[in-house]
């Protein structure tokens, strides 16, 4: 490999190896090597895996940096382009290479999905459920336009299906509220809310043969006056958050018994004379704990605070996230941004805490809420050609996000890598898509017109470690793709 | 014989005419002057032989007819005198007898029958031979065959039969025997005789002296003849004094030695060249030096090397580019050898070309107005300054057929939408996901949809009828409380009271009638309907929600009507409009009502009920207008005839600004009520959005910038956009199509 070769050869260069992965270290004294200047990532590679230097059981893709960036010409090439000498070394840092997220599968629904959750042993409500979750129960939930709930397995059987819950005022439209979120709470509860503006909590149970179950109303909470549009949970606190088409914030419980009573004039309107027809018993109707006005506009998305559960962030159509006290009930701080937002969540973030609130623009913005914050806008995500209905953090590490929009397609977003925005994009920190997913049900489909994603809009995406990344859209499908080992560690 | 003589000179050549006048004054004595006469025609024709031969042949041609034989008879005479070639004696009789010489055959006379074939046969009757092919033998033995008599002749050609028209030719065509009729082989000949060809053609008519010396009884122009047709002309004689004088003073020389002349030419010809002497002049700014020829490149060779030949799409492109815009003149072109090289077909045009712009090139530095084109423009702000505007499509709403009117709700959450299928379709605005579809007409398209303000009642207009909607996605209470104001006006009844009887006492119509649309709509949401006199194309409502006003422009007297929901009343303010009404507007703040007509707007009070002001947009026939929701004081007016005026009230009856962005009809024009934007839609399929700031001081004029054009409806049978509605609180702009679609822009 050192050899000497004669100058008409190709050149030599010096490189020096280093990694920041501690399973991956090379000695000290084989960091150093000369290697010809024609060789590439997949040359490099086997050049670090072989014998002499990791000597690993099976060869591990590796991917090369150079100055930060991914070497992807022959090392001469980049040498030249960049105007470097050939007689410095060259310091290579590897990192395991990627796979970009390939598609695994789709599940077909009766209509438009509107929001998708998911429980593994590693979601956020296995981890709430704890020793209660059986080996092997990872199921998605599935919100639809059509106002039923459906709950899958691994394979792509419907598990269970909600019971139809609408009341029309009307006996001959043929409008159904749609349920707009759904959670689930544990192993055995799940949560929905929609447009007929009531949450509901259903009870989960599965039949022993784990093929077959049944959703059970259990709780009925009443009192929001617009559509709910979106919800979080917290199952430790049994506390339930819905931000609504009316601007406002929804604090609810989900113990029936700590609820307070649903107010009057919304059980009049939940049970109207003669008209309804009731076709399950919805169970008990509470109300909420608290109802707070926050937004002037549509409030589009509500999240808990990641560590406090007395503390909430609210986004909404008037521009603002805001900060919420639940304790008190106030807003505690507020952030405007130049855009309507659409969708919110919390990303752990490389130094600080972030909030990603997909906007209306067509991109995602990324601020600090800490009060203390000097910036509002931390980085912008662009890329996306539509609405950003949806964003959701990696399970896996605290840099990367994806994100569902209108034009069709899923985002993953890595947070390190940053370029400074142009002069157009109003300057800032910006970063571009890492990989984008496309709806497997449009491959191969004659664009049907000029906006992009229509007939194919995501409205729902989650992320979860064992499960991939979910997404649920216009094309009546949740669509599975693998969602681990796509980002450089 | 004399006088004869005489006349025949008269009409002979011009030789013998000038002679003939010296003598032509003895005309006089006839018979005295015969002899002296005579005696001078013979001295005549002695010493001019060659006249008098002439003279003697053009007589003879002349008057052959006439003359008899005199001169034949004269000229025996001159033979006879030359020498006699007989005796005369006396024979027998005593008689005279005239004795000729023997005639005396010279050796090689040409009266010899020695060529002949001579037959040799003897003495031997022809007929020995009649069953022979020949009649005897010539002088070398060889057989004289008998000559062909002409009846053989003829009983050959008659076997041979011609047939009509036979010309021994082949129709290169037919391949048959070509066959000419008698028509067609005259036209040949005449074009073979090189006459003209077409028959009945004179080639020799009759000529009509149209124009003649003599003097006519009746001429075509009576006028007499001018005075200066007798005086010699005056400049004429200048032209020539001029000329004798300068010949006189030597300055023409009539007569100049042909030989010198010929030098002076060879002088001519000789060439110059221009720039011979051109010596290099100094650098000056308004000297530009004609500019050289490039010298000839590698590709210019006979035998370019290959990478300079032309491959065959770069000599179909340079064939296809107009010569002016070729990049190269020539194509380069390769042979193998010196030999093979054409000559250059371009040579003299280029060479040509070349002189022209060595010659007549301008070669002058022209000092332009040093004036940037920019700076006469207005100076606007920068469209990406003025963000937010909606830029691109979102969200597409497919309504199915075309659609003709969008309306977004009050909350800014759900669309309706109006179409030619009289079907009402809710959409909820940023999936695009459609909720509900009430179908409130079998028959008649819906023309126009419209909220009423801070509520979820929809009003929609199909043909004569006006609908209430209460909108199907609301809660209970809110539609409750819907119910309740739809149903109050119930307990007015106005209706009866409504029918007013005329002067002469017969019941009129009610201008409107409110009631229950029936069970099937009713379950649909539909509460309410009215019906008016005509068909309803327009709904404008009021801010409070309580009354809005419709226009019907087929309705005469009663085009505009105002209602009032509360009280379930239907007005018609206007007995008669000065023209065809368009569409009625509420003023956003104060009592009054805009009402377009064709060319006019004309605002009414309708507290004091009068005519406050009429606003002349000078559109040839308004289609659409919209009141700044803010200020109150400013008009955007939409035309038929593609015109969008800006108004300001406060300013003048006439337009502050005209636009013109379309090439079809404007439709629609918006302003948003929380933004300080505009939009039009055009029958082009494309809508424009402008910004549109209204200052409060009222001396800064407001500012127009148009910001963006959207694209992206189909036109369809020259409709494009019907219908745009502005989202209450967000920058988004929602537009019907011809196409049947809807789209939210954001």
């Amino acid at each position: 490999m050192a050899s000497s070769t004669g100058a008409g050869e190709g050149q030599q260069i010096r490189v020096n190896f280093t990694t920041t992965l501690p399973d991956l270290q090379l000695p000290e004294d084989k960091s150093q090597l000369l290697v010809p200047g024609d060789i590439k990532r997949y040359g490099l590679s086997r050049v670090v895996n072989s014998d002499a230097m990791l000597n690993t059981d099976s060869p591990i893709p590796l991917d090369f940096l150079i100055n930060g960036t991914f070497l992807r010409t022959s090392l001469e090439d980049y040498l030249k382009e960049n105007g470097l000498s050939f007689e410095n070394t060259v310091t290579l840092q590897y990192v395991r290479s990627l796979v970009p997220p390939i598609y695994q599968a789709s599940f077909e629904h009766d209509d438009w999905v509107a929001d998708v959750d998911v429980l593994s042993s590693t979601s956020r409500a296995g981890l709430w459920a704890g020793n209660s979750l059986p080996q092997g129960q990872d199921r998605i939930l599935s919100a639809s336009y059509d106002g039923l709930l459906r709950i899958w397995n691994m394979s792509g059987q419907v598990i269970a299906t909600s019971a139809s819950t609408s009341s029309k005022s009307f006996p001959s439209t043929d409008y159904v509220p749609a349920i707009k979120s759904a959670k689930f709470l544990d192993a055995t509860r799940v949560a929905s809310a929609g447009m007929d503006q009531t949450v509901r909590v259903w009870k989960y149970k599965e039949g022993s043969d784990k093929l077959s179950g049944d959703l059970k109303p259990t709780l009925e909470l009443l009192g929001h006056k617009g559509g709910i549009e979106s919800m979080d949970v917290h199952t430790p606190s049994s506390r339930i958050l819905t931000a609504s088409n009316t601007g406002e914030i929804g604090l609810w419980t989900t113990s029936a018994s700590a609820a307070p009573d649903a107010p009057e004039s919304a059980l009049l309107q939940a049970n109207p004379a003669k008209k309804r027809k009731v076709s399950v018993s919805s169970g008990v109707q509470k109300g909420a704990l608290s109802m707070m006005q926050i937004h002037s506009g549509p409030a589009s998305a509500v999240v808990f605070h990641p560590e406090d559960s007395t503390a909430a962030y609210s986004a909404g159509q008037d521009h603002t996230i805001r900060t919420i006290d639940l304790t008190t009930s106030k807003v505690v701080h507020s952030l405007t941004t130049a855009h309507p937002l659409l969708s919110l969540c919390s990303v752990q973030g490389i130094s600080t805490p972030l909030l990603a609130a997909g906007t209306s623009a067509r991109h995602i913005t990324l601020v600090d809420p800490r009060v203390s914050a000097t910036t509002t806008s931390v980085m912008t995500l662009r890329g996306h050609r539509n609405f950003v209905t949806s964003v959701s953090a990696s399970p896996m590490d605290n840099y990367s996000l994806v994100s569902g929009s209108h034009d069709g397609t899923c985002r993953i977003w890595d947070l390190r890598s940053v370029r400074t925005g142009s002069k157009a994009e109003g300057g800032g920190s910006v970063s571009e898509a890492v990989y984008i997913i496309e709806r497997e049900s449009q491959k191969g489909q004659k664009k049907k017109s000029d906006i992009p994603g229509q007939g194919c809009k995501v409205f729902g995406v989650a992320w979860d470690k064992q499960w991939g990344i979910v997404s649920g859209g216009e094309d009546k499908q949740v669509q599975i793709n693998k969602g681990s080992d796509l980002l450089a560690k | 014989m004399a006088p004869r003589s005489q006349m025949k000179r008269k009409a002979s050549t011009a030789a013998a005419e000038a002679e003939a006048a010296t003598f032509s004054d003895d005309e006089f004595g006839d018979g005295v002057l015969e002899g002296v006469l005579s005696d001078d025609s013979e001295d005549e024709e002695n010493s001019d032989d060659e006249a008098e031969d002439v003279d003697g042949q053009d007589d003879e041609d002349l008057d052959s007819d006439e003359v008899p034989s005199d001169p034949d008879v004269d000229e025996k005479d001159d033979d006879e005198n030359d020498g006699p070639r007989y005796r005369v004696e006396k024979d027998a009789n005593g008689g005279e007898r005239y004795v000729y010489d023997e005639i005396d055959p010279v050796y090689d006379s040409d009266d010899s029958d020695a060529q002949d074939p001579e037959n040799t046969i003897g003495n031997i009757p022809l007929k020995f031979y009649d069953q022979y092919p020949h009649i005897g033998y010539n002088i070398d033995g060889k057989k004289i065959m008998r000559p062909a008599s002409g009846k053989a002749l003829d009983a050959l050609l008659d076997t041979i039969e011609i047939p009509k028209g036979w010309t021994g030719l082949t129709d290169p065509a037919t391949g048959k025997p070509l066959n000419l009729s008698r028509e067609e082989l005259e036209l040949l000949r005449k074009v073979q005789m090189q006459e003209i060809p077409e028959e009945e053609y004179d080639p020799y008519p009759e000529y009509v002296p149209w124009f003649t010396h003599e003097e006519e009884t009746m001429p075509i122009s009576a006028a007499p003849e001018p005075k200066r047709r007798f005086l010699p002309s005056k400049h004429e004689q200048q032209r020539i004094m001029k000329i004798v004088r300068a010949i006189r003073e030597g300055r023409i020389q009539p007569y100049k030695p042909p030989e010198e002349r010929e030098q002076d030419e060879d002088e001519e010809e000789e060439m110059y060249d221009l720039w011979a002497n051109e010596e290099a002049q100094p650098p000056h700014v308004m000297h530009i030096p004609a500019p050289k020829v490039a010298p000839p490149g590698f590709d210019l060779s006979y035998n370019p090397p290959p990478e300079y030949l032309p491959s065959k799409d770069e000599k179909k492109e340079w064939e296809e580019t107009d010569p002016e815009e070729r990049e190269k003149p020539y194509l380069p072109q390769g042979y193998d050898a010196l030999r093979k090289v054409p000559a250059y077909d371009t040579f003299v045009k280029e060479t040509f070309e070349r002189c022209l712009d060595l010659y007549l090139a301008p070669r002058v530095r022209r000092t332009r107005l040093n004036i940037d084109p920019n700076s006469l423009l207005p100076k606007l702000p920068r469209a990406d300054e003025l963000r937010p505007f909606p830029t691109v499509g979102a969200v597409e709403y497919n309504h199915g057929t075309r659609v003709r009117s969008v309306a977004v709700d009050p909350t800014g959450q759900w669309v309706a939408s109006g179409g030619d299928d009289g079907a009402v379709k809710f959409w909820e605005l940023r999936s695009g996901k459609q909720m509900a579809s009430i179908r409130i007409s079998a028959d008649e398209p819906v023309n126009v949809v419209r909220w009423r303000p801070g509520s979820a009642i929809l009003t929609a207009a199909a043909g004569q009828d006006v609908y209430f909607i209460i909108s199907p996605l609301l809660d209970q209470e809110v539609q409750q409380a819907n119910r309740a104001a739809l149903d109050t006006g119930f307990g007015y009844a106005t209706n009866g009271k409504q029918a007013t009887l005329t002067s002469n006492g017969a019941r009129k119509d009610p201008p409107g009638t409110w009631a229950r649309p029936g069970a099937r709509l009713e379950d649909q949401g539909v509460l309410l309907k009215i019906t008016v006199r005509a068909d309803v194309k327009v709904i404008n409502w009021h801010r409070r929600g309580d009354f809005f006003c419709t226009v019907s422009p087929t309705g005469k007297h009663s085009a505009v009507a105002i209602h009032t929901l509360s009280k379930h009343l239907t007005q018609i303010p206007f007995r008669k409009l000065p023209g065809l009404a368009q569409t009625a507007q509420f003023h956003p703040s104060r009592p009054l009502l805009f009402v377009a007509l064709q060319r006019t707007i004309r605002v009414y009070d309708l507290q004091k009920q009068e005519l406050v002001k009429a606003i002349q947009p000078g559109a040839r026939w308004i289609s659409s207008f919209d009141i700044h929701a803010a200020s109150g004081d400013h008009l955007i007016v939409g035309s038929y005839d593609r015109r969008l005026l800006w108004h300001d009230l406060e300013l003048s009856a006439r337009p502050f600004k005209t636009m013109r962005f379309h090439p079809n009809a404007i439709r629609q024009v918006k302003y948003s009520r929380s933004f300080p934007l505009f939009a039009d839609a055009s029958d082009d399929g494309t809508i424009q959005l402008f910004h549109g700031r209204v200052h409060n001081d009222l001396m800064t004029d407001p500012t127009l910038v148009p910001l963006k054009q959207l694209k992206g409806h189909k036109v369809i049978n020259n409709l494009g956009v019907m219908d745009i509605d502005w989202h209450p609180t967000n920058p988004w702009l929602v537009s019907a199509g011809a196409d049947g679609m809807c789209r939210l822009w954001a």
